[in-house]
């Protein structure tokens, strides 16, 4: 065992740094979607061990391991083929134009089937029972990257996001190993066409560079030994298959180690690498607290990792309890990603999800569309997410999501518009005891941006109220404009 | 222009007007506001990025463009025994010399050579070369392959260098345009943040007190003690939010209006990415704004297998948008401003691998197009059988490339902009 980075030591709240509502809040937005009022308050009363607990304590299973029901509605892909073979049956018989139609109708109900899963997911992250399994889902969606597009199956793709949170806080090795066996990642990364004699470097190269190790920590050999490894890895529908005849049986050398290595091998070679698990520590790390992180902390929280045999959970909680993560420089300084904020205003708005295609194109805008990363690298991180469009799509998701009332925006204009120019909202723009301007900024700040805010910028809140404070509409208004401050695009 | 500066003028001295109230200015609104505030530092934002200045237009082809089948060196008989599957019959090839020539799909830009607008650049890489999509395209976008991460891209530098004014004046918001969703590390520079945009309608507040907006986003940062005591201080996230906010602010009514209903008589953009991009900057050439530097991109050119339709049909897409762009620039008579430049941050293997695809590699060719292009093939093609790894040899830097544009087109001294001098390639007139 190794000394403890000094910054990864267990916060203690004092009185002069009390865990208060802002670092409740904080806990939170990070290990989660936001919480609202009560949920800071109950927080707040935990203190921070509790709380870290509460929030780590999920079953490592998936949404339906935890309750049969919790599943997409799959309903438009009822009856589709699921693999090659069952393909080839349904195409039989049928002429080249019946054929065409009938793939044309595949993908259809397969798009339609992936944004079912998409509004089931982003309810979840809403409304789910485990918002840090959740918030870990999305996490692992960003490494182990895999997208929707090219038409990749609704089905698989809901099978891996069911895995991604089925390992969230679970082991490491374990949950590489699924990867690597994972149909949509195999299909994703072309392992699916890696065979003997005839290697496919995609999944090899993208395993060590952006799963396990970073560039720079393997040779471009250590590529073409390992993609030997993994030939044979494929899938056939939705099953991991292992294809004897096209995996290479030879000697492979990788990483010091000599013999006919598979996947499996080289998978614990590369955990056994001093720089994996710093990597992935280091990656949980700034997701999760900062990105300019202090040298040592990598190494440091990576230690804790690997003393766990790679078991997650140690880390996560020594993460969300360090000083660290309630410094000043982890606390409101993280700019939110595009679900993060929608997700968020959401909840602290206490609304229902709005309708998926509205969601959908709010998000596209704003640069995260769920099961569509841009590339294999995963999404951007934080000020990345920032430029002058996405900042009005930004502005301009939040403002509608309070009740605005988008002027001049015809159907399909607005960044959520939909020719439906009002969204079904439960939100209630009154504090429940209605008080004085004064009073009802700091209300709705808090309830929000859960950080006090420059006075100037209170002021010219506090103005525009005038002498309305009481009126709904009037505080409407105002709410659009505490989620168009920039300091509202930062949690 | 006029338009542009009293909107940019009318929109600080509300901000200024509102700033009087506040104790503590923050660090940024400091220089720009008190900079703007004065009128003799006006000319010296407008003049570096003059509206009748050169322009430059990058297309970037992201995922790396298959080199070898975009210009195809169809006489060498190793192209056809190491690719039986995925290659070019040369009967259907357009010939540029007697051992190259273009894709299929790529006859517009066939007129183009034979007009003498089209430059053909071999062979073009860089030492050491990196497979990685995400190390490569750095490297191309950074021009500074020995920074491990690297902060600034190469035309970053150039608007640092040249569109930024005197110290402490206000850099030109509309300096650079990238249309897309995220701004390419190309374009982010230390001083200048160039816009970035996919759809122009979509680029504008929506909320109703325009007016609370922009003092909420412009005014007031958190209380910081050292700028209450005049030191300087790092910009925080903060501050990058109110210049991003700022900056989209000043550009978005302008954009708006240039762009909205531009239907050029005539001419045909296809459908996609690639065509409205190029549509818009026509657009944004034509309603004059001050941008220097264009960029596009168009992805989808990681054909690990199946190749051939795919990037058959993303050769497709690209010439006809270029030829439409061409055409449309040529018909507002602003052809003669413009330069395009495409480049992918690698080729690909000079062998198909099993699956009717091909894997990472490395040299490719580039095209640079317009009138002011000194027309023809310029540099050797790499050899398909002296191999490293079973990858082209590089013949051109891309930063020799980058380095005559920047001197000849751009008019700025490369040598700043890229660490050191690189020989200038013959493939400008000017």
């Amino acid at each position: 065992m190794s000394v403890i980075h000094r910054l990864l030591e267990p916060y203690q709240p004092t009185d002069q740094d009390p865990f208060d509502a802002v670092k409740a809040a904080h806990l939170l937005n990070r290990a989660g979607f936001g919480g609202t009022s009560d949920e800071v308050e109950k927080v707040r009363k935990m203190g921070p061990a509790a709380a870290v607990e509460w929030l780590l304590d999920f079953p490592d299973q998936g949404a339906e391991g935890q309750n049969p029901e919790d599943v997409p509605n799959f309903a438009s892909i009822d009856g589709f083929p699921k693999s090659f073979r069952e393909m080839r049956e349904a195409m039989r018989g049928k002429s080249q134009e019946e054929q065409q139609r009938f793939r044309q109708m595949l993908m259809r109900g397969n798009r339609e089937a992936m944004g079912e899963t998409s509004r089931w997911w982003l309810n979840r992250m809403a409304f789910g029972p485990h918002p840090l399994q959740e918030k870990l889902t999305l996490f692992w969606h960003g490494h182990f990257t895999t997208s929707f597009r090219e038409e990749r199956s609704a089905w698989l793709m809901w099978r891996q996001n069911e895995l991604l949170r089925r390992m969230a806080a679970g082991n490491f090795e374990q949950f590489v190993k699924g990867i690597s066996r994972d149909p949509a990642m195999l299909q994703y990364l072309n392992n699916n066409q890696n065979k003997k004699g005839k290697p496919n470097e995609n999944y090899a190269r993208e395993l060590m560079e952006l799963f396990t190790l970073g560039i720079g920590r393997y040779t471009e050999d250590d590529v073409k030994e390992a993609a030997r490894a993994f030939t044979g890895w494929a899938s056939e529908g939705d099953e991991f298959v292992f294809r004897r005849g096209q995996h290479d049986d030879g000697v492979k050398k990788f990483f010091g180690r000599i013999g006919n290595l598979d996947g499996d091998d080289v998978i614990e070679l590369i955990l056994r690498h001093p720089a994996c698990s710093p990597y992935v520590a280091g990656k949980l790390f700034r997701f999760f607290a900062y990105e300019d992180l202090e040298p040592g902390i990598d190494a440091s929280l990576g230690q804790v990792l690997r003393d766990a045999t790679y078991d997650l959970r140690p880390a996560l909680k020594m993460l969300f309890r360090s000083k660290a993560f309630y410094s000043p420089k982890a606390i409101g300084a993280q700019v939110k990603s595009p679900i993060q904020l929608v997700i968020g205003t959401v909840r602290m708005l206490g609304l229902e999800l709005p309708p998926l295609p509205l969601l959908q194109r709010g998000l596209s805008q704003m640069g995260q569309v769920p099961f569509n990363p841009p590339n294999v690298k995963g999404w951007p991180t934080g000020e990345a997410w920032i430029n002058s469009a996405t900042l009005f799509a930004r502005y301009n998701t939040c403002v509608f999501l309070a009740g605005g009332n988008v002027p001049g925006a015809g159907p399909r204009q607005g960044p959520l518009s939909d020719g439906n120019p009002k969204p079904r909202l439960r939100a209630k723009f009154k504090p429940e005891s209605a008080g004085t301007a004064e009073e009802t900024v700091d209300y709705w700040v808090s309830r929000l941006i859960q950080r006090p805010i420059d006075a100037q910028k209170r002021k010219v809140l506090i103005d525009s109220l005038g002498e309305q404070a009481g009126d709904e509409e009037t505080v409407r208004r105002m709410v659009q404009l505490v989620v168009s401050m920039p300091e509202y695009q930062l949690c | 222009m006029q338009n542009r500066l009293s909107t940019r003028r009318l929109f600080l001295q509300r901000g200024l007007a509102l700033l009087a109230a506040t104790p503590t200015i923050p660090a940024f609104l400091d220089q720009t506001v008190m900079a703007i505030a004065n009128p003799l530092d006006a000319p010296r934002v407008q003049q570096p990025s003059g509206k009748d200045g050169k322009i430059l237009v990058v297309v970037q082809l992201s995922g790396g463009n298959d080199g070898l089948n975009t210009v195809v060196p169809f006489a060498d008989d190793t192209y056809h025994k190491v690719r039986p599957g995925i290659r070019h019959d040369p009967k259907t090839l357009h010939k540029l010399t007697d051992s190259v020539a273009l894709h299929p799909n790529l006859r517009p830009l066939l007129d183009m050579f034979q007009d003498g607008k089209l430059a053909v650049v071999q062979g073009v890489g860089y030492p050491n070369p990196n497979r990685s999509h995400f190390r490569s395209m750095d490297i191309w976008q950074s021009a500074q392959p020995e920074r491990e991460q690297p902060s600034s891209g190469w035309v970053g530098r150039f608007f640092d260098n040249a569109c930024a004014g005197a110290p402490g004046a206000t850099p030109d918001p509309h300096a650079g345009i990238n249309i897309g969703p995220t701004l390419p590390l190309a374009m982010q520079g230390e001083r200048v943040m160039p816009l970035s945009l996919e759809r122009p309608e979509a680029y504008r507040y929506r909320g109703a007190d325009r007016k609370r907006y922009e003092a909420l986003n412009g005014i007031g940062s958190p209380a910081d003690a050292r700028v209450a005591h005049g030191a300087p201080r790092q910009p925080s996230t903060l501050d990058f939010l109110h210049r991003t906010a700022m900056d989209a602010q000043v550009s978005s009514d302008d954009i708006l209006r240039v762009t909205q209903n531009y239907q050029p008589a005539g001419v045909n953009y296809p459908r996609g990415d690639i065509g409205e991009g190029l549509r818009l900057v026509a657009a944004m050439i034509r309603g004059g704004l001050s941008t220097r530097v264009y960029y596009v991109s168009l992805g989808g050119f990681d054909t690990h297998a199946n190749e051939r339709g795919r990037h058959d049909q993303l050769m497709g897409r690209f010439a006809e948008a270029v030829a439409a762009f061409w055409s449309d620039l040529k018909g507002q008579k602003n052809d003669e401003r413009v330069l395009m430049m495409t480049f992918s941050e690698f080729g690909r293997r000079v062998a198909q691998n099993a699956s009717g695809g091909t894997d990472h590699g490395t040299a490719a060719p580039m095209f640079l197009m317009g009138p002011a292009v000194k027309g023809g093939i310029v540099g050797e093609h790499p050899s398909l059988t002296d191999l490293d790894h079973g990858d082209l040899k590089y013949r051109t830097d891309f930063r020799s490339v980058y380095a005559t544009v920047l001197q000849s087109w751009l008019d700025t001294p490369s040598k700043t902009i890229l660490g050191q001098q690189f020989k200038l390639a013959p493939v400008l007139r000017v």
